[in-house]
């Protein structure tokens, strides 16, 4: 079927960029209209073509890799570039809540008391839940590199345990993090802490569940005999957003919860 | 999927019972061959019938989706006349 005189991989046309834009469109729509006339109904629209893109595109990734052979040293190169370019993007996507939480906390207004934590809020015992949140997430960290062991040196049983047991972490976490959201003295809607504390850690919960659900595909993938122990560069990727998330939780515990309380 | 599922149902409880376990058979092979065969599919179609209902489906609501927006959108920019 390769007709090609080189090593790269030029890809059969695809209508999924297109049902993706489409999909962006309709959800950024969708918004603006509920938030104006209260109908969810294009937004909902565009989150449903969203999921069928993903699944779809990423399907044929696989197949184009694992069913026929594309993925040449050269390609899998191309693809660690941009594994790694699209992780560096996130970083910088959360040093900007960074930036305004450090812009808020370090020199807080006259309005807020002119202290951190703001006059009236109580913030959450960072030596509590946050802590066992670090411990799990840290232990995550540990069970997926045990699985990219097991997966390199063809041990399969190992590698299937080591990934469900990462995969489980990551839910305990994020229900770990549920509870405290739902138990918290303060909202989203509490002043700048509010803001801050809601919309960093809850970006980095959105990636821990992205992040699982990729290791969980990975799991999928592993049972059914996609990754050979020297190419297996979907694992990886998933490894390394999963340590990316796991860095970010670090830096949100320490700044956040810890410093800031 | 959902048969992917209940598979890792099957294999965790075989993998985690003491007796020796039945793997599960590796469909790579199989896999390999039909999206090799040289019948000018595009991966995306290749898969088979399934593949194509599930193409027309996304491609219909994106079509759907369009219009609605553009009526949506259009509707939105109107000023409407109140009695």
């Amino acid at each position: 079927m390769a007709h090609q005189a080189h090593a790269y991989h030029m890809v059969d046309p695809s209508p999924w960029p297109l049902t993706g834009a489409i999909a962006a469109l309709l959800m950024t729509s969708g918004l603006a209209i509920w938030f104006h006339f209260h109908s969810t109904t294009l937004m909902t629209l565009g989150l449903i073509l969203l999921l069928l893109t993903m699944y779809q595109w990423w399907r044929d990734i696989i197949r184009e890799g694992t069913f026929q052979g594309h993925h040449t040293p050269p390609v899998q190169k191309g693809l660690r570039y941009g594994m790694i370019l699209f992780i560096t993007s996130e970083v910088f996507f959360f040093l900007g809540f960074f930036w305004a939480f450090y812009h808020s906390s370090l020199a807080p207004t006259p309005e807020l008391g002119g202290c951190w934590p703001p006059t009236g809020i109580t913030p959450l015992d960072p030596f509590e839940v946050p802590l066992l949140n670090t411990a799990v997430l840290l232990a995550s960290g540990v069970t997926v590199t045990w699985a990219h062991h097991s997966i390199m040196e063809g041990e399969r049983k190992q590698a299937i345990q080591s990934l469900a047991l990462t995969i489980l972490l990551g839910l305990y976490f994020t229900a770990l993090q549920a509870m405290e959201y739902y138990e918290a003295p303060f909202t989203i809607a509490d002043g700048v802490y509010g803001s801050t504390f809601f919309v960093a850690t809850g970006f980095h919960g959105l990636h821990v569940i992205i992040g699982s659900s990729f290791l969980a595909v990975c799991l999928l993938r592993q049972i059914q005999y996609h990754f050979t122990s020297e190419h297996h560069f979907g694992f990886e990727a998933a490894a390394w957003y999963w340590h990316f998330v796991d860095v970010v939780w670090l830096f949100l515990y320490v700044s956040i919860y810890w410093w800031g309380s | 999927m959902f048969r992917h599922l209940r598979t890792l149902q099957q294999v965790s409880r075989r993998t985690l019972s003491s007796s020796a376990p039945r793997q599960l058979e590796n469909k790579v092979p199989l896999k390999q061959k039909l999206f090799q065969e040289d019948n000018g599919m595009p991966v995306h179609l290749k898969g088979g019938t399934t593949d194509a209902l599930l193409y027309r489906a996304t491609m219909a609501l994106t079509v759907f989706g369009c219009g609605y927006v553009l009526y949506a959108l259009i509707d939105a920019a109107l000023p409407k006349k109140k009695d």
